[in-house]
């Protein structure tokens, strides 16, 4: 009998070891997340979280899917079944869908507990995440549209300054045009495998440039029929039909191959193709903030961000370590430049890496204008709206009132459903 | 124990579909009786659905995005229907010869139908893009001036359709051939005795027996035009500026891109009311011709 109990104290001391040697070697805390990267830039996206995953021991990041075909209707079948991960990225602009059904989770207090100075972000994009000045989500990047500029075709050209105003881009691509032989302009203005977003991306910002937005202050109204707008479609439209210093017809693909091949002068495109411009063996480019056209600078910018989605019960410990890993990732921005992106976190921008980065501090400062888009949940239909609408009249060579009235009437229509 | 041998058949019958009817349910049923319930509500998934009675329906009819969508998938209807039927019946004609030629063809006519939407879509676009594609470098090596296939709106419909036709004859040449082999092969040693040259063969043999398989064929290919979507999508997003937007584009952006799910239900289910009425059209006429 007593050896019995002897060796049930040996068994029971043994356990209790075994079980204490575990609690040391405390299993990471696992945190799901979908991301959207599939193009260049998801292997950039890739190394951070694999960087972020040996950086700690606490948490472990796992993707459950790697890519995606359509992401958003995945993630909001999986938003309404509240099946989403821990942490997804999203765009800026999808953020008005989502928050009004509350599937979303505010982030300001978490944000203050897990000690993320806020004040380190670059404020126009962070405010841009708020709605009814609660913050939603949490800006890794911006990425405005910008100017790129084949510095070969400029000399050639005899041009040394980069054009600042609309009339010194004009006469730039028209110099270019005549003396190179080269287009002037590479804007895609045709839908091909893309809709022509530039057109609408300039649209937007040659508006903002004015202190004019597309809609009225409540979303309910287009704010385009005006002088500003007049004068933000005549630019556009002069540049293809009066000027032809961009081919009629071209698309997306077009566009960036010509001027990645040395066939452009000048080309507007989102700060994303600055990695594949960079590849290009032989092409001399310089890439700057969308030029002030109308005296004030703004650009439109998409941005991703990373947002909460509210789960069936909500595990504070999963939250936390949720944003542990935005924290992190915001704050090595400087690794997801590579891909082109601007940083939003100062504490990204200003570092010895992100300043040995060619290219990406020639257009840093564009963080600071850019805009929001309109907090509708109808604004994905209205810029693919906008973009058809432009893409139409432009090609039609329609007068400005002709094409921003007709263009008015259809976005009103889809305010008012 | 005959009874009871029929016993077991039923409810073998019974057992061996199951698999196959539970998915059907699932999958084909469910979805179909559930998107008419969602026609009459507005519904963004995430939303709490709301009764709107007729409304997405008045509304389809009041849409210009809906009506032209909606005539776009006529037009290609109409020009891609008697095409792709004439050409896969002319393919069905090389490929029943019972010549090697024969048997090649047929495996080259139909091997372009085994390929996916995306494959064939992307192919063809890259085929058509304007500056770089195969199509206007021939055009530019023949001294023609190139064209913006995908980019030019009076063009844009009509490179659709010249893949499309490529795509999916080898479909149409199957079901053709399939009945041209079952057509006696003494009706036709009759004829070459009574002296029938070749045409007359064709006119009055072939395409007088053909005629149920030609219904058959002319009702599917009716209902995949109605059902165009993928070529376009790849090809040219609908564009340029909306001129090539089908129905069932538009149905999927409006219910997974803007999320307005009652609204694609209730254009969806317009679009099989159209199709439903061609069909049955199609059929009741069939009783007639042939008594």
């Amino acid at each position: 009998m007593k050896r019995m109990t002897g060796l049930a104290i040996a068994l029971l001391l043994l356990v209790s070891t075994v079980s204490v040697g575990a609690q040391n070697v405390q299993k990471p805390l696992e945190i799901t997340f979908w991301s959207l990267f599939t193009g260049g830039d998801g292997e950039f996206f890739d190394a951070m979280v694999k960087e972020f995953n040996a950086s700690q021991n606490e948490i472990v990041m796992k993707t459950d899917t790697v890519k995606f075909d359509n992401y958003y209707t995945k993630l909001t079948a999986a938003l309404a079944a509240r099946t989403a991960p821990d942490v997804v990225v999203m765009h800026q602009d999808r953020l008005s869908t989502f928050v009004p059904s509350g599937v979303l989770l505010p982030l300001d207090a978490y944000a203050q507990r897990a000690g993320i100075d806020l004040s380190t972000f670059e404020q126009a994009p962070l405010n841009n995440c708020k709605i009814d000045n609660k913050l939603y989500a949490i800006p890794l990047d911006v990425h405005p549209i910008i100017m790129y500029c084949n510095l070969d075709l400029f000399a050639k050209a005899g041009i040394t300054k980069l054009p600042e105003t609309l009339s010194e881009l004009f006469t730039a691509a028209e110099t270019i045009q005549k003396k190179t032989g080269a287009e002037g302009i590479a804007a895609d203005n045709t839908t091909a495998t893309y809709k022509a977003y530039t057109l609408t991306r300039m649209f937007l910002s040659m508006l903002m440039e004015q202190g004019v937005s597309v809609f009225n202050a409540d979303n309910t109204k287009a704010n385009f029929n005006n002088d500003a707008g007049v004068k933000a479609y005549q630019a556009l439209s002069d540049m293809v039909n009066k000027y032809k210093v961009t081919p009629k017809g071209l698309d997306y693909d077009s566009s960036v191959a010509d001027f990645r091949l040395g066939k452009a002068g000048i080309h507007f495109n989102g700060v994303w193709v600055t990695g594949l411009f960079e590849q290009q063996p032989g092409l001399n480019f310089i890439a700057v903030k969308f030029p002030a056209l109308f005296g004030t600078n703004a650009a439109w910018a998409g941005s991703h961000t990373f947002a909460i989605p509210a789960q069936k019960s909500i595990d504070e410990k999963k939250v936390m370590g949720a944003m542990k890993f935005i924290d992190w990732m915001t704050n090595h921005g400087y690794l997801w430049a590579k891909a082109g992106h601007v940083p939003t976190r100062k504490t990204a921008v200003d570092t010895k890496e992100f300043k040995s980065l060619p290219h990406r501090a020639d257009y840093a400062d564009a963080a600071k204008y850019v805009f929001p888009t309109p907090p509708t949940s109808k604004w994905p239909q209205c810029y693919d709206t906008i973009s058809d609408s432009l893409e139409e009249s432009i090609a039609l060579n329609r007068d400005a009132k002709t094409a921003l009235t007709r263009m008015e009437q259809t976005i009103n229509e889809i305010l008012k459903k | 124990m005959l009874l009871h041998d029929a016993d077991h058949k039923k409810r073998d019958i019974l057992f061996f579909s199951l698999p196959y009817l539970t998915v059907y349910v699932a999958f084909m049923v469910f979805p179909v009786v559930y998107g008419f319930y969602l026609s009459f509500f507005d519904w963004n998934i995430l939303s709490t659905k709301v009764f709107v009675g007729l409304k997405n329906y008045v509304e389809a009819f009041s849409d210009p995005e809906f009506l032209s969508s909606f005539f776009h998938t006529i037009q290609f209807v109409v020009i891609s229907t008697p095409l792709i039927i004439v050409v896969g019946f002319i393919m069905a004609l090389i490929a029943v010869r019972p010549t090697k030629t024969g048997r090649i063809s047929e495996t080259v006519f139909f091997l372009p139908y085994m390929l996916s939407t995306s494959v064939v879509g992307t192919l063809w676009a890259w085929i058509f893009q304007k500056n770089y594609g195969l199509a206007n470098q021939l055009l530019k090596s023949v001294g023609l001036s190139p064209l913006g296939w995908l980019t030019d709106p009076s063009i844009a419909m009509t490179s659709i359709i010249i893949a499309t036709l490529w795509w999916t004859a080898g479909f149409n040449m199957i079901l053709f051939s399939a009945g041209m082999k079952q057509i006696p092969e003494e009706i036709y040693d009759a004829a070459k005795i009574d002296g029938a040259g070749s045409f007359t063969t064709l006119t009055k043999i072939t395409i007088p027996l053909l005629r149920d398989t030609s219904l058959l064929v002319l009702v599917l290919q009716i209902i995949a035009s109605f059902k165009v979507f993928g070529q376009v999508y790849v090809m040219t997003g609908g564009g340029p500026y909306g001129t090539t937007r089908v129905l069932v584009q538009y149905v999927y952006k409006t219910g997974f891109s803007y999320f307005r799910l009652g609204y694609a239900s209730a254009m969806s289910i317009l679009l099989f009311m159209v199709i439903l009425l061609v069909s049955v059209i199609q059929f009741l006429r069939k009783p007639d011709e042939t008594q």
